[in-house]
């Protein structure tokens, strides 16, 4: 029998405290979003990129699906929604993310008297540990994914194509033109006005199912707070390019669900104040993210959820301090200067298309070149994420690039977002080790 | 034994490149493009006297193309990434997409970046096609499309060239979906190896080479009309984007089956919708677009009056079909996203069904006989006694 997830032997990481109060402020997010149906509240469920503002300034209650699949995933409580979607004929490569929350959805429409009260079934709660209220609406924002749009369509015919539906499209930025490039060319503004008249067109819309006018007051308040947090959030990233690393891949990665889902408010921003003070504090004292760093690694990939405090210690046993990636560095309001909280709807529109999915692979591979060499990057480890064709397809090409241009080596580890059997760790030990020692012989060469 | 016009069609379907080799010869100096399937409006490069050949894969192992993008893209992206990688896709002067797919994107990206001399040029029709904006964008991406095309060919799109065109297209399809729709009124006069190869050598050829060459093969077919025996009559369901392996249609009817309808790509889907002709050619376009997807519902496409399983039911109604296969190729998203909703529609209707995930490559053909007279045999105990 291969046991594919020993614990490292000594725990050589130290994680940032201050995310332990994140923790609590996503868990109090959920209760509070579990009860919404006994506050009266009509209850949005979506997918793709951070529309809560909106949803906020609408006095919505808001369900990201990606994200209650991830935190299922990462309390390991996956595998009921996973089994009720297997058995209502989802393939095991599908999506992990679609698959769990399809699977919630079937889980809700089986549950016999769920209808009454709103929860998610009743009869399965005990092993899902989740008691998700259902949608009055579906609204989907997918950027990149080329089927994040039709999970949401298949999520409204699972619920009897019976809820109204609101669809964002997103061009996605092939960057067709030569004047195209991250942030900048014709293909992009272009993109931007089409998404932000969709947004006006989804505000509209949003009236007219809640009946009330929107808030747009609320909004600006609402993109004002979430505007400072995304600054906090880039001073601090700004502050982990420090040797040794202050703060971690790891560290970002939980503090993804606060950037990404929870009201945008004064706690938003007390929170990604106290990230970013810990790290200084941590500079100041001199205290490392890793004992002993003698590694600086990038990692791509969507997050493997089921392994978040597994792989930080993993990668800290072999001294490796994992400190930048896509999925961190290039998401999540990652351009804050872009939102004029007075008129944010363009800003909004352009954060959602900046998905790091939906660029073709030149973008991609300027960012991933820009942000190793920002970083001091030594080596890359691409988390081939079985099911997200969407993150993976240009990591061959990237791994090439990173090696050709920067001389920096690569190694691809299997997992996946939300589906634990993916996992393989004697592929990513082995080839880490392999990756860490090739380190080794070129800094020997060096010297 | 066949025609010469069925072996000419036939072996445009199966070697495009020896097609596309004679085109360019019997027309110097002309650009070939490749376009990636399925909605790429071929009438507006057509129109501007270039071959658009909807890029098929090949019958070659993925080799290099395999270091290039990751082993859980469908079989018909790493083929065409592998096509990248070795120099396969240089036929093409030019790349052109419509479609939003992200696997799609991944392989053409490989070709991007291993031969950046070559164009590729991405208009993404809109997806959502239930939203109010959605026509409007539609004709603002076909719009982009024929600059593109004019300004890569350098050649001005004229009106009566693009009706001509699409006038070409047309007669073309609706030759094939007559001989589509025979089938499923219960002739049995092209197996469907045939008619695959019909329409796969239509996704590659200029219409007015495909359409003499089918005209001719018709008529001479005419003469040997025949009709369906007792045998299980089954639906061929799915397999988007590329054609099915030929051996794997040919064990459905070596089992004791005959198909008598399908929904694939390389079948109904290609042919099942015309372009209005009363309409302004880039307007009609746009409404072909979008119509297809009312006339034979895809799952690539999110639009929420209509259901590719209610479609299901009611062309197994039309063709009697007894049982349906699934050919679903590996990986591919929108197929296995939308399949549980097919399932659901047909045990409630009492169709038997078969998923069959297909490869490009170790297709496990005798595993797949095996269930494949499984459900033949099913279907059989399942027809009334005095039958």
């Amino acid at each position: 029998m291969t046991i594919t997830t020993d614990e490292p032997r000594k725990d050589r990481s130290r994680r940032l405290d201050v995310t332990r109060a994140g923790g609590q402020l996503i868990t109090d997010y959920w209760e509070d979003l579990f009860t919404a149906r006994e506050q009266g509240k009509q209850i949005v469920w979506y997918n793709g990129g951070a529309l809560n503002p909106i949803f906020q300034a609408a006095g919505l209650a808001w369900c990201h699906g990606e994200a209650f699949s991830a935190r299922l995933a990462a309390q390991q409580l996956e595998g009921p929604a996973q089994l009720a979607g297997a058995e209502y004929g989802y393939q095991a490569e599908l999506c992990s993310y679609s698959r769990t929350h399809l699977g919630c959805s079937v889980l809700t429409m089986g549950a016999d008297d769920g209808t009454e009260s709103g929860i998610v079934g009743m009869h399965d709660q005990e092993v899902l540990a989740a008691k998700l209220p259902k949608p009055d609406f579906f609204v989907n924002n997918y950027a990149g994914c080329s089927t994040g749009q039709q999970w949401d369509g298949v999520s409204f015919r699972i619920f009897g194509k019976q809820l109204p539906i609101f669809n964002v499209s997103h061009p996605y930025l092939w960057g067709n033109k030569p004047d195209a490039g991250y942030l900048v060319g014709e293909e992009w503004e272009a993109a931007s006005t089409y998404v932000a008249e969709q947004l006006r067109e989804l505000i509209a819309w949003l009236e007219t199912q809640t009946g009330r006018p929107f808030d747009w007051d609320l909004l600006s308040e609402s993109m004002h707070y979430i505007k400072r947090a995304a600054e906090l959030r880039r001073e601090g990233l700004e502050l982990t390019k420090a040797r040794p690393a202050p703060a971690t891949f790891w560290d970002w990665i939980a503090s993804v669900a606060p950037i990404n889902f929870l009201p945008g408010d004064q706690q938003l921003v007390d929170y990604f104040q106290d990230v970013r003070d810990e790290i200084q504090g941590r500079i100041d004292q001199g205290i490392s993210a890793v004992e002993d760093e003698k590694y600086r690694l990038y990692f791509d990939g969507i997050m493997n959820w089921n392994k978040l405090g597994f792989l930080s210690r993993k990668f800290a046993e072999h001294g490796a301090a994992v400190l930048a990636g896509r999925y961190i560095q290039n998401a999540f309001w990652q351009e804050p200067q872009l939102i004029d909280p007075d008129d944010p709807i363009k800003g909004m529109a352009q954060h959602y298309l900046l998905c790091p999915t939906n660029h073709g692979a030149k973008t991609i591979d300027y960012l991933t070149l820009r942000d190793c060499e920002a970083y001091d990057i030594d080596g890359i480890v691409f988390h081939s994420t079985r099911t997200c064709r969407a993150f993976t397809g240009p990591q061959r090409l990237l791994a090439k690039s990173a090696q050709d241009k920067l001389g920096i080596p690569s190694i691809f580890f299997e997992g996946d977002v939300a589906d634990a059997s993916f996992y393989k760790e004697e592929i990513l030990e082995s080839r880490l080790v392999a990756m860490l020692e090739s380190i080794d012989m070129k800094r020997a060469r060096a010297s | 034994m066949a025609s010469s016009a069925l072996e000419e069609l036939r072996g445009a379907a199966r070697d495009h490149r020896s097609y596309i080799a004679r085109w360019r010869a019997e027309h110097p100096g002309a650009l070939v493009l490749g376009v990636m399937p399925m909605n790429y409006p071929r009438e507006l490069a057509h129109a501007a006297g270039v071959l658009p050949v909807i890029v098929p894969d090949d019958l070659e192992p993925v080799t290099e193309g395999r270091g290039l993008i990751p082993e859980f893209y469908c079989g018909y992206t790493r083929n065409l990434a592998d096509q990248a990688a070795t120099g396969r896709l240089g036929q093409y002067d030019a790349i052109l997409l419509a479609d939003h797919c992200i696997q799609l994107l991944g392989a053409t990206d490989v070709g991007r970046v291993l031969e950046p001399q070559r164009e590729v040029f991405l208009g993404m029709l809109a997806t959502s096609l239930s939203d109010s904006w959605a026509d409007a964008k539609v004709r603002e991406t076909l719009q982009q499309h024929r600059r593109e095309i004019e300004r890569i060919t350098g050649t001005t799109i004229q009106e009566e060239a693009l009706r001509s065109s699409i006038r070409a297209f047309n007669a073309d399809r609706a030759l094939l979906r007559g001989l589509l729709d025979a089938r499923a009124a219960g002739s049995t006069s092209y197996s469907p190896v045939e008619l695959v190869d019909l329409v796969a050598s239509a996704q590659v050829m200029d219409p007015l080479d495909h359409l003499p060459l089918l005209r001719e093969v018709i008529g001479e077919r005419s003469e040997q009309a025949s009709e369906r025996d007792d045998r299980v009559r089954v639906h061929i369901s799915g397999h988007l984007c590329h054609a099915p392996r030929r051996e794997l249609l040919e064990a459905i009817e070596e089992s004791g089956a005959t198909v008598v309808d399908d929904d694939i790509y390389t079948g109904r889907r290609y042919a099942q919708t015309d372009v209005d002709e009363s309409l302004p050619p880039l307007e009609a376009l746009g409404h072909w677009y979008a119509q297809r997807n009312v006339n034979l519902p895809c799952p690539t496409r999110v639009q929420q009056e209509v259901d590719w399983d209610g479609w299901l039911l009611e062309a197994i109604e039309r063709s009697g079909a007894e049982v349906v296969v699934h050919l679903m190729p590996k990986f591919c998203e929108p197929h296995m996203l939308y399949y549980p909703e097919l399932r659901k529609a047909l045990d409630a209707a009492g169709i038997p069904q078969l998923l069959i995930e297909t490869e490009h490559e170790g297709i496990p053909l005798e595993s797949f006989r095996t269930r494949i007279e499984a459900l033949v045999e099913r279907a059989l105990r399942m027809r009334p006694a005095y039958a």
